[in-house]
């Protein structure tokens, strides 16, 4: 792999009118990966989701070099229906519009080439390959005391120009004092067998609100991983909703500094899986400061093969007194086929908190079911109407009613 | 209406009903009496198609073979049973299960499907009639809701699904008087001539409310007597050692 990285890293680069300082901390990064590799079940982080494994027996050698030289067209049907909003489309990690049509132009910026903290960045192997190679290195800033009037959808699309092919998709969004944010991902792909590794983060500064909904719908074969850092400051508000459903593999961690008095952070999600399929959220929430509130609700449902995981960790620093910390995960498993990983940590150094964690996992319940038949229901309508109970009560966790709408239509809850 | 011909039951090794026989008629009211483990919930769970037991001999309902039914296909044939213990289904409201069942069985029946104003008015009338708090309609199905009132959202199913044949399983235990009365009122109102039922109790309270045409002792699987309604006195009196 070390060769194939190598060469490229030397034709991504080649044209590029990065200057030689930035390329240069890329070769770092680049550097560091190749010493790092792709990371395994060895690691802690990785012992339920092999991930080297798993591209070698389903991809095989991957091609890291993106030729992103010409544009794509956007096949209009990709846009979600019933709901306005601004977009930013990538199609095959290459960024093809950008249009925040509903907003005031002198409130957002949006910049190219961000320079991220190099410290910042160096948090795993993943992370470090994406450094070496996203071609670019978005950052949207909302300014001061401005609300976007509408979400900002942005949608990841692939089609079948690529296969296995490694894509790094870079986003930094830095939320200023007093402002908000709704911000849709919605993974749209047509591809096969690719690894698409995306870096997220978020700065929210004083008061300021975002609401993340992470959509992972459509079937594909790709496998993918996403890291999400964000650092909070006084009375910020972060809400990440995950829905994982459609790729064979999904790992989304989420890394999130509470660094802000009586700042919180709210990480709800459903894994919803079938045919093999495996996806991972993993959360570390650090209550860093006074009066901090952190809640998580994972749900999964499982069939067929199909495995999720889910490693929920809260820290409490000894400075961080009156931490509210919570964290459940439940899941249902249909089949003995399915199998349900969970790993609950809390690590706190602080005497006066309220943290709690709990994890269960089990069928459905027969005597449920035969209730509901009891009342006209065949077995299937039955089944379908406890599990959509079951994930009802974390759907009803998302604040924004478009959006709950929306995600109730995806996975077919009707109410 | 129901006709039970030898009907015997096992769980694993263990024998739950033996040559267990008994026909109810069209408009007919049977009460059946029996102490713990006598195989009272057994036979309901049996009427409404659980699966798990080992069973044979015949159950016939308006003349169908019953084994040869499913669960929800005897309850579109018009079989209700008032569980013992109504379980609580999260994230499921009220309103909409009722109506979907409801649905669900006009529908098995070719008849048209009720459309949301016209289920509201239904479910708003019989609500009022067994004096159910319609504001729990609106709530997660029997989630939180005290025994009584999960008592009475069965009587009121029952109620909006109009069975031919309502099986009462323990209905009564953990209700107060008045709400007792209650379910009284909502079966007594559902006695029609070609409604029946089947009331399985510890005791006889209910039936002061609800008058029964026959009263059956169920002992060890069995029914060991049969009679009037004065049998059930006689046992409220003597007990189930005392009657032989």
């Amino acid at each position: 792999m070390e060769k194939q990285l190598i060469k490229d890293f030397e034709k991504s680069f080649k044209n590029s009118n990065l200057d030689s300082e930035k390329i240069n901390l890329k070769k770092e990064f680049l550097n560091k990966f190749i010493k790092e590799g792709l990371p395994g079940k060895n690691l802690e982080n990785w012992k339920f989701s092999d991930l080297s494994k798993i591209i070698k027996t389903e991809i095989g050698d991957l091609s890291f070099y993106n030729d992103i030289s010409s544009p794509n067209k956007i096949d209009p049907s990709i846009y979600l229906k019933g709901m306005e909003h601004n977009s930013i489309v990538f199609i095959n990690g290459r960024v093809e519009k950008i249009n925040l049509k509903f907003e005031e132009i002198d409130k957002v910026e949006i910049s190219e080439d961000f320079q991220s903290d190099k410290t910042s960045l160096d948090i795993n192997s993943l992370v470090n390959l994406n450094s070496a190679f996203a071609e670019k290195n978005f950052l949207l800033t909302v300014k001061e005391n401005y609300s976007f009037k509408k979400p900002l959808v942005v949608y990841h699309y692939t089609n079948k120009k690529i296969k296995s092919q490694n894509l790094n998709l870079r986003l930094n969004f830095e939320l200023e004092k007093n402002t908000s944010l709704k911000l849709i991902d919605v993974l749209d792909d047509f591809s096969e067998k690719n690894f698409i590794n995306t870096f997220y983060s978020f700065k929210l500064n004083e008061d300021a609100i975002l609401k993340n909904y992470k959509l992972d719908i459509k079937n594909n074969s790709n496998i993918k991983y996403s890291f999400t850092n964000f650092e909070q400051e006084k009375n910020s508000l972060s809400e990440t909703f995950i829905l994982s459903s459609g790729s064979d593999f999904n790992k989304n961690e989420i890394n999130c500094n509470l660094n802000g008095n009586y700042s919180s952070a709210f990480v709800n999600g459903i894994l919803s899986l079938n045919k093999k399929k495996h996806h991972e959220i993993r959360t570390n929430v650090n209550h860093l400061t006074e009066s901090t509130k952190s809640y998580q609700l994972i749900k999964s449902v499982l069939e067929n093969n199909a495995r999720a995981v889910y490693q929920g960790k809260i820290f409490v620093s000894s400075d961080a007194q009156k931490t509210d910390g919570y964290q459940l995960s439940k899941a249902i498993l249909l089949e003995d086929t399915t199998e349900f990983n969970a790993k609950p940590e809390l690590e706190i150094y602080a005497d006066d908190v309220k943290c709690s964690h709990g994890s269960a996992s089990g069928s459905l319940n027969e005597n449920s079911i035969f209730y509901i038949m009891s009342r006209g229901l065949n077995y299937k309508q039955a089944k379908e109407l406890l599990i959509n109970g079951f994930l009802l009560d974390v759907i009803n966790k998302i604040t924004d009613e478009d959006v709950k709408n929306l995600i109730k239509t995806m996975i077919g809850i009707k109410e | 209406m129901l006709k039970i011909n030898n009907l015997n039951a096992k769980v694993g090794e263990k024998s739950i009903l033996n040559d267990f026989s008994l026909d109810i008629k069209p408009g007919e009211v049977h009460a059946i009496m029996g102490p713990n483990g006598s195989g009272k919930s057994t036979l309901s769970n049996i009427l409404s198609g659980k699966k798990g037991y080992d069973v044979s001999g015949e159950i016939k309902f308006e003349g169908i073979d019953l084994f040869s039914l499913e669960t929800e296909e005897r309850a579109h044939k018009g079989i209700f049973l008032a569980f013992q213990y109504p379980l609580e289904i999260p994230g499921v409201n009220t309103n909409i299960f009722l109506k979907t069942s409801l649905n669900a069985i006009r529908k098995a029946r070719g008849e048209n499907e009720l459309d949301a104003l016209e289920f509201l008015k239904l479910v708003k009338q019989k609500s009022k009639e067994l004096k159910f708090d319609e504001e729990k309609l609106n709530r997660q199905l029997n989630v939180g809701f005290s025994g009584g009132e999960k008592k009475k959202n069965e009587i009121l199913q029952m109620s909006i699904l109009n069975p031919k044949l309502s099986i009462l399983d323990e209905t009564d235990s953990g209700l107060d008087i008045d709400a007792l009365k209650t379910v009284a009122q909502g079966v007594n109102a559902l006695r029609k001539k070609n409604n029946s039922f089947l009331i399985i109790t510890h005791y006889q309270r209910l039936l002061d409310y609800i008058k029964p045409d026959h009263v059956h002792v169920l002992m060890n699987g069995k029914i060991t007597k049969s009679g009037g309604p004065d049998l059930a006195l006689e046992l409220e009196k003597k007990g189930y050692e005392g009657l032989n």
